[in-house]
């Protein structure tokens, strides 16, 4: 009874979670080969102009959070960011995260001007945004879900190694190889984690 | 053997050599997603991040372009007596710094340009930073062959995870029973990923 639970939770959850698993899987792999992928190393982020407009509103006081979704609502953009004004106050930088088309939003108060930029689009870079993306730091339901599955994701990786093994111990045919198997992962793991 | 008895075998012993790796992804994903948590465990410690192990003369002409900067590294790396994996980073006009990484140590060379002056130090051991570390460590950007070796170990494991995807659907494909069940698995799993990228 116990073995056929551990299956089905096990295969269930995998479907489920399938999605997640060969986007992190592909995801990875753009990261391990950026440079070759790119042509480049970590060189920042190319920006190019989507539009203009201008702002007569009040920004208000408080953060820079604050005032940035109150440029966003302007522009019709609320959502996940990051917002920081530079260091002579005269502009507010905001990070819009769309994990499809990231913007960068840049207020200037002087003539009230909004730029908006957005980025070529690069299939690595969009799996590299996936890979990265984490929510709770974020006051938008979606992003709170995405973590709440993340996490979830999390769990169901431990709970797939740890069935697994169940799983195979039931099965007396394959213990000896699967034995060798997870000592020779084991091995190699543990002297990587001494060497690199 | 049948191909059906040949993939049960490759899902299983594949599961059970990369187990360590699924773990430590697993498990060093904790701090990533609840980085806060940890950061606001450890400054309840009061405890400073780095401590300084030496400061060393030093000058040499900081480059422009991101390899010529590497170069740099790897003198700043030599001047300071360290061996390993590294990365050069130009902080501002005044400052490079060099950040050298094992799993279990880490170590900050800040060259001081104006002062002509290497500043060494030595971070303060974290878990989570030693788990997110582990997690983040690529291997082809060093110049070693132990770290292309684990660059390519990284790219076996993300091929395994493909094929436990793989082969998992193909165990399930005979299994009348579970169609159904496993077609809305899929299918709600699909769904769902395609509706969380359209919508942040």
């Amino acid at each position: 009874m116990l073995s056929k639970l551990l299956r089905r939770i096990h295969l269930y959850t995998g479907f489920f979670l399938a999605p997640w698993v060969l986007m992190y899987a592909v995801s990875t792999v753009a990261m391990n080969h950026r440079a070759w992928l790119s042509g480049e190393t970590n060189e920042g982020p190319r920006w190019e102009q989507r539009a203009e407009r201008s702002f007569d509103g009040v920004l208000g006081e408080g953060t820079a959070g604050e005032q940035a979704r109150v440029i966003l609502a302007f522009l019709d953009l609320d959502g996940a960011h990051n917002a920081r004004w530079n260091p002579d106050k005269t502009a507010l930088v905001i990070q819009r995260q769309q994990l499809r088309d990231p913007l960068r939003i840049t207020f200037t108060p002087s003539d009230g001007k909004v730029l908006i930029e957005g980025q070529p689009a690069r299939t690595s870079a969009l799996l590299e945004r996936m890979h990265r993306r984490r929510g709770y730091a974020q006051d938008y339901a979606a992003d709170d879900v995405w973590a709440f599955i993340v996490d979830a994701f999390i769990i169901a990786m431990l709970f797939w190694v740890v069935s697994g093994f169940i799983l195979w111990w039931q099965m007396k045919a394959t213990r000896r190889w699967g034995l060798a198997f997870a000592l020779g992962g084991l091995a190699v793991f543990i002297g990587y984690a001494i060497t690199l | 053997m049948e191909f059906q008895h040949l993939n049960r075998r490759i899902h299983l012993y594949m599961g059970l050599a990369l187990s360590p790796w699924i773990l430590l992804y697993a498990v060093s994903s904790i701090p990533f997603s609840h980085g806060r948590f940890f950061d606001d465990l450890d400054k309840a410690k009061q405890l400073p991040n780095w401590t300084k192990a030496a400061e060393i003369a030093f000058e040499a002409p900081v480059p422009e372009g991101r390899q010529e900067l590497r170069e740099l590294g790897r003198a700043m790396m030599r001047t300071a007596g360290l061996e390993g994996a590294f990365g050069a980073y130009r902080q501002g006009p005044k400052q490079v710094n060099v950040y050298h990484h094992s799993v279990w140590r880490s170590t900050q060379i800040r060259y001081l340009i104006e002062e002509r002056r290497l500043v060494v130090e030595d971070k303060r051991f974290r878990w989570d930073h030693m788990l997110t570390g582990f997690h983040a460590k690529g291997g082809f950007e060093q110049d070693s062959l132990l770290h292309d070796s684990w660059g390519v170990v990284i790219d076996l494991a993300c091929l395994a995870l493909i094929l436990w995807v793989a082969s998992g659907i193909y165990m399930w494909l005979p299994m009348r029973n579970l169609r159904r069940s496993g077609m809305v698995a899929l299918a709600a799993g699909a769904v769902s990923f395609a509706l969380f990228v359209w919508l942040l």
